[in-house]
């Protein structure tokens, strides 16, 4: 049962970049760009392990989270010294284009830029930029910024050297690194999303409420969370989004996405959360 | 409150649930057809019972308190005194109907008749008897000892009383409950399809590799194993019938469409923990 890797990589003890943290001399900048909630939840991470954050949200909410204005700054203009950039779009795959297209021409050729890949493959977002062996593919939903892991993809024409620059960068703000297959969904977003699907389509069919699925699943399976709750932690839209791009990259039945989920999507409600419909209908 | 319960088919499920309602203080008839196999499950029950004394979670009194719940069973008629009877009998929806028509006839009017069917259509069983209102599905995950949660399974025409007195039955014995209706695979069963089927999808197309996804989904997820560390331990052939079930069940539904490399790993009795080797390999308990 074991797999040979497809890419051969050696694991190099490369002292991850970051500041002395005596004195707080000189922070390395990093830029971030994207998805609210991850960007800010990246730009809190970055900021908490040595980074000076440069941020941009696509489009901000109207309430913002409070950010360390010590070591993070807003800004739409991307300077050219930064070290690092993250770009993590997951929703509005045109936005990304523009915002990949804008980090190319902005940084210098030699600049590594990771971003998110998981309902666009990296290796398709490096066809929209010029310097296309910059670019490294990583898994990014909100709520799951902060957990000791990160998935990363490299692209066809992604060189080893650039591939360890992207392990040192989410090393030295506390990841381990798994190296899988450049594909959509990649592998946590694409389970969960799939999870989450089957119980839209259990409570379009009136199986059970959405609170007693959500036991069933933690006290029956021994899962930390129901599938109602992560919906609600990671956000149906960004969950919608990921189940969309598996649909379409594989074109098979298996992931069409439950039409209440979709209807719940775009009209911006779930079960925890204040429009959330009467749990208790199925009940009857 | 229940104060005498009906368990039909004396197997592991049977002689679990039985076990597990004499603990909790409740007189048990337990029946099965082969008197070889009732004595069997008690003396596989008093050999539970002996070793929670030794474990000292019973007290002697406990322990003979509960065996002497236990009453041994040839004739369905015996039942007559159960407010609620489990049935417990092999999986074959024909002999369950025949059992359900049985022991309607031989039990009275107000006995709930429940089925702890995993795979079977609680509607069809109760399609036999001539009151399906009192009839539903109890369906225990795992072993009834073990198990923390029940699946109250409601039929087309199964009441909402019957299914009140079967909640306050399971919170008797100390479980937990949620009501699902009557549809393939209840709620577990279906809901973790995708968590192994996902996950053999992105083994089997070289995305990652079985232990990549068990660490990814344990670190990320938060998950207490990793879905091929979950089947080598509930037993890939397990997973296999339960979703081959579903899928039948479902006419074929694609979501549902067992993986290859199950079966394959079935055929090679490749069955997880309790063979020596699964998608890992063991050396006792040792991964």
């Amino acid at each position: 049962m074991k797999l040979k890797k497809k890419t051969a990589r050696k694991k190099e003890a490369v002292r991850p970049p970051r500041p002395e943290e005596k004195g707080e001399p000189k922070r390395t900048p990093v830029y971030l760009v994207g998805d609210y909630e991850m960007v800010a939840d990246f730009t809190t991470l970055c900021s908490s392990h040595g980074y000076f954050v440069f941020f941009h949200f696509n489009s901000p909410p109207e309430q913002e989270r409070l950010l360390d204005s010590r070591f993070s700054k807003k800004s739409a203009q991307i300077p050219k010294d930064i070290s690092f950039a993250l770009e993590l779009t997951n929703i509005d795959l045109e936005q990304k284009r523009l915002n990949l297209e804008q980090l190319d021409r902005a940084l210098p050729a030699s600049t590594v830029i990771a971003s998110s890949s998981v309902t666009v493959s990296a290796t398709e977002q490096s066809s929209w930029i010029k310097h296309k062996n910059r670019l490294v593919g990583c898994s990014a939903l909100p709520s799951i910024s902060e957990k000791p892991l990160i998935e990363i993809a490299p692209t066809a024409f992604t060189p080893t050297g650039t591939v360890s620059i992207v392990q040192r960068f989410f090393q030295s703000v506390g990841k381990e690194i798994e190296l899988v297959q450049d594909r959509v969904g990649m592998v946590f977003p694409r389970i969960v999303c799939q999870m989450i699907n089957e119980a839209a389509f259990a409570l379009q069919e009136e199986i059970a409420t959405p609170r007693e699925i959500d036991v069933a699943m933690k006290v029956g399976a021994n899962y930390p969370l129901g599938p109602i709750e992560w919906a609600d932690r990671i956000g149906l839209e960004h969950v919608y989004a990921v189940l969309k791009a598996l649909h379409t990259d594989l074109g098979e039945n298996r992931y069409c996405v439950a039409p209440l989920l979709k209807q719940m999507a775009v009209s911006g409600s779930w079960w925890h959360r204040a429009h959330a419909p009467n749990e208790e209908r199925n009940s009857a | 409150m229940v104060r005498h319960l009906g368990v039909v088919g004396a197997g592991t499920m049977g002689a679990g649930i039985a076990q597990l309602a004499a603990l909790s203080g409740i007189e048990v008839s337990l029946y099965d057809i082969n008197g070889t196999i009732l004595r069997q499950a008690l003396e596989r029950i008093k050999t539970n019972f002996k070793s929670n004394w030794d474990k000292r979670e019973l007290t002697e009194n406990q322990t003979i308190e509960a065996f002497g719940r236990l009453h041994p069973r040839t004739r369905l008629a015996e039942l007559n005194h159960a407010e609620i009877i489990v049935e417990a009998a092999i999986e074959e929806l024909r002999i369950k109907k025949d059992l359900f028509r049985h022991l309607e006839a031989d039990t009275k009017p107000t006995t709930i008749l429940a089925s702890t069917t995993s795979s079977l259509s609680i509607t069809a069983i109760a399609s036999s008897t001539r009151h399906p209102e009192k009839v539903l599905g109890l369906h225990f995950i795992n072993s009834p000892g073990a198990a923390r949660l029940v699946e109250i399974v409601r039929g087309q025409q199964t009441s909402a009383e019957t299914i009140r007195r079967a909640i306050e039955f399971t919170a008797q014995l100390n479980k937990t409950a949620v009501v699902t209706q009557d549809s393939p695979g209840f709620i577990v069963n279906r809901l973790v399809q995708p968590f192994y089927g996902e996950a053999l999808r992105i083994l089997g197309e070289r995305i990652a590799d079985h232990e990549q996804i068990d660490r990814i989904m344990r670190a990320v997820g938060d998950f207490n194993l990793g879905p091929f560390e979950s089947m080598d331990t509930a037993g890939v052939d397990q997973c296999l019938s339960v979703t081959q079930s579903i899928q039948d069940q479902t006419s074929g539904e694609s979501r549902y469409r067992p993986h290859s490399l199950l079966k394959q790993m079935v055929d090679s009795g490749m069955l997880g923990r309790k063979s020596g080797v699964g998608f890992y390999k063991y050396n006792g308990n040792e991964k």
